[in-house]
């Protein structure tokens, strides 16, 4: 379902702008201190200067999958008003929560398909757990923007279909401390490239250990 | 083998024994309280790590109770037990709680020490599981706990339990950590032994030694099990110090605590100490060697120079001198050999000169007592000894041949006098005085007195018989004796004395030998009735008459010895 949100986007783009025949492309370029590429950020574009962008919801409910015991995908970007499902995919029983501010909900125990539909109505970033598996740790990030990319491992986000204008870029991580932005010009038919390098935290997680033998006396 | 006799190889021998029984003594004594410490110290430190070993685990134990306690208590937790969830669900949550608090054994029992789940695939054995949910069930405090040991998958655990509360008790809660080779290191770390796990079969689970060691050591572990105190065992190569203790771990399966100390690791710093002292010892031989030479050589040497002198002393040399050019006892020694033979001589010269001139007895008297002045009272028979005519014999003769004559005829009387043990106190001019008794009483001087007079008599016949062969006119002597008691000493001045008696009895002996020249007695020897009292042998005499004597009451009886 996924797959074919941006062709409904650009769908869309092309019927709110008609008149825009060329668009902008920005590929921001994320690394660490060590200059080794950053996944997982995710960059965003507000436009500054009118018309605003029209932000529209996929119609169908995006899927965040609990399976091995771990969310999947770790990094969840949307825009305000998407309906989020949690399928778990595992033959334990999970429960998902949220305590954060943009969205706070408890999803009890259980298993197979979610029992909730979440709707993340409001921007921010959202924090999910499960109570009973302190390793499990998923984040949804609700952006009141279209334009938006999460890297991959390349550490590369593009954001393309983008009208001529001032913007304001944004990257967060979940290892980024406060916020990283700047604003940038985007000129028709241009393709810019922003390389942001991310000062990050240390991971800290509770990681899963196997749970019996090794380091004993064989 | 004379060198053995010699003073100086004596003194290094002795020398060298006394520092090497000193020095052996001293390292043999040393090494012994070493290797007693020693022991001690291990034993006291395997006793010790026994203990840190019960600290580590209930203090381990302590702390997974409490943090099973606290993840238990989580809500979500609670209600996933609460709720009867599927075994898979809870032992991932229980995971989870293995993971909180750091425990490698996570396991949920009913209240009935049922399994529910684990975080381990096997399962320890029910009855280590059911012995620690009674013993907890057992436990009346508020926070109900057991702790035991188990074996999962062949490794052993230390494992505790707490209570799920919801809120009442609705489960036990197993967590356990696994005594491994880490363990045994955190062990050792604190408790400075090394540390062997072995199971019943005498397996080894953990240790902190090496590889080959252990399993040597695994070979003795089942003798070792049945000591309850230390023992000590070779290892590797070393002596070790061992000592075990049983750790039960459900049914016959139990674990064994190995707790081991090489002997040689802790008697490394006192054996280098040892060496030292051995080297030290053979040090100080080698100098209590050289030196005892050195000092033996010093003192033999004027030992020596002394006993050779010694030899020249006996041989009668009081002339030479011996150099030693030393202060001590030795140098003292030589000094004192020298005033030795200054005295010798000087005695010789003064007794030479005192038998010329005293009789030999009175010289050694005198050496003897000295020459101090005073006497002593005895009884003394006084012998006077005079040549009838003398006078007229002088005058027809020139004074040299007087003198001549005078000495040869002094010489024969002084001979038989001496040889009858009397004295001659002092010549007179002709005249002899001689005393028998004193200065040294035989007991039977009077018999000598006597004896001696008949030899004068006889000696001057035999006198008068050369003389006659020379032409000259024959001598007619005159012996007065009497026995009485005198006072003998040294009388005169403080520089000049002589030995002799005084007294009554001294005047009655003279008068008596002047009395001979009465021809009325018709006897050339007179003696007086104490004399002959006093003698003990039978004499010819002739009772004379009593003579009157001035100043004396009694009359002195006279009497005359005739030649037998």
């Amino acid at each position: 379902m996924r797959r074919f949100l941006p062709a409904i986007l650009f769908l869309f783009a092309g019927l709110a702008v008609p008149a825009l025949e060329a668009a902008g492309t920005v590929q921001v370029v994320l690394k660490d201190a060590k200059g080794q590429p950053v996944a997982d950020a995710v960059a965003s574009l507000t436009k500054l200067d009118p018309p605003a962008p029209v932000v529209t919801p996929p119609a169908d409910p995006v899927a965040i999958v609990q399976k091995d015991e771990e969310f999947h995908p770790y990094v969840t970007p949307l825009v305000v008003g998407t309906r989020v499902t949690f399928p778990n995919e595992d033959s334990i029983q999970h429960q998902v929560f949220s305590q954060s501010e943009a969205k706070q909900f408890d999803i009890p125990l259980y298993r197979g398909a979610s029992k909730e539909i979440v709707t993340f109505d409001r921007p921010g970033v959202v924090t999910l757990g499960c109570n009973i598996h302190d390793w499990m740790k998923a984040y949804v990030v609700v952006l009141a923007t279209p334009y938006y990319s999460k890297a991959g491992d390349d550490g590369k986000a593009t954001l393309s279909e983008l009208p001529a204008g001032h913007y304001h870029l944004e990257v967060w991580h979940p290892l980024v401390a406060g916020k990283v932005e700047r604003d940038i010009v985007i000129a028709a038919s241009d393709e810019t490239t922003q390389v942001i390098a991310l000062t990050l935290k240390p991971d800290r997680r509770i990681r899963r250990a196997p749970d019996a033998g090794g380091g004993g006396y064989k | 083998m004379g060198r053995f006799q010699s003073f100086g190889t004596k003194l290094l021998l002795l020398f060298v024994l006394v520092v090497a029984a000193a020095q052996f003594a001293t390292y043999f004594a040393v090494s012994r309280a070493n290797r007693t410490n020693a022991r001690a110290l291990i034993a006291q430190d395997l006793g010790t790590a026994g203990g840190v070993f019960r600290q580590i685990v209930a203090e381990r134990n302590d702390i997974l109770a409490t943090g099973a306690s606290a993840a238990t208590s989580d809500y979500a937790f609670k209600s996933l037990v609460a709720r009867a969830s599927d075994a898979a669900t809870v032992a991932s949550a229980l995971s989870s709680v293995r993971l909180r608090i750091r425990a490698d054994l996570v396991t949920l029992l009913s209240l009935e020490a049922t399994p529910v789940a684990s975080t381990a695939a096997g399962q320890v054995s029910g009855e280590v599981l059911k012995q620690l949910v009674t013993a907890a069930d057992a436990d009346a405090s508020d926070n109900p706990r057991a702790t035991g040991y188990g074996y999962l998958d062949g490794q052993l655990y230390s494992l505790v339990t707490a209570p799920v509360r919801a809120p009442d008790i609705v489960a036990w809660i197993v967590v356990g950590f696994r005594i491994d080779n880490k363990f045994a290191q955190r062990l050792k770390g604190q408790a400075r032994v090394d540390v062997t796990f072995a199971d019943q079969d005498a397996r080894i689970l953990a240790t902190t030694l090496p590889l080959p060691v252990a399993q040597a050591l695994s070979g003795d572990i089942p003798r070792l099990r049945t000591q309850a105190a230390v023992v000590t065992l070779p290892l590797a190569g070393e002596s070790s110090m061992v000592s075990t203790s049983t750790l039960p771990a459900g049914g016959n399966l139990s674990a064994t605590l190995v707790l081991q100390y090489s002997l040689d690791e802790k008697l490394r710093p006192a054996r280098q100490l040892e060496r030292l002292l051995l080297v030290v010892a053979c040090g100080s031989l080698v100098l209590a060697g050289l030196l005892g030479s050195a000092f033996a050589r010093q003192l033999g040497r004027p030992v020596e120079a002394l006993a050779a002198h010694t030899r020249v002393i006996a041989g009668g040399d009081y002339a030479t001198r011996i150099e030693l050019r030393r202060s001590d006892e030795l140098g003292r020694l030589a000094a004192a050999f020298n005033q030795m033979s200054a005295g010798l001589a000087e005695r010789d010269r003064v007794r030479d000169l005192l038998d010329k001139n005293v009789s030999p007895e009175v010289a050694a008297q005198l050496m003897r007592d000295g020459a101090a002045l005073g006497g002593e009272e005895r009884e003394v028979t006084v012998l006077f000894a005079d040549l009838r005519n003398f006078t007229s014999l002088s005058e027809k003769l020139p004074p040299r041949e007087v003198l001549v004559l005078l000495n040869r005829y002094l010489d024969r009387m002084s001979a038989e006098i001496e040889r009858h043990g009397g004295v001659i106190d002092k010549f007179i001019g002709d005249e002899i005085m001689a005393l028998f008794g004193a200065p040294v009483a035989h007991g039977d001087d009077a018999d000598r007195a006597l004896s001696a007079a008949l030899a004068m008599q006889a000696a001057l016949a035999q006198l008068n018989g050369e003389l006659a062969a020379e032409g000259r006119p024959p001598l007619a002597i005159g012996i007065g004796l009497n026995t009485a008691r005198v006072v003998a000493g040294n009388m005169g001045s403080a520089r000049r004395l002589n030995y002799s008696v005084i007294g009554d009895g001294v005047n009655v002996a003279a008068r008596l030998q002047s009395l001979t020249r009465n021809p009325e007695y018709h006897a050339s020897i007179l003696l007086s009735g104490a004399t002959l009292r006093s003698a003990r042998g039978h004499y010819r005499t002739r009772p004379l008459g009593n003579l009157a004597v001035k100043g004396r009451a009694e009359p002195v009886t006279v009497l005359a010895l005739d030649p037998t």
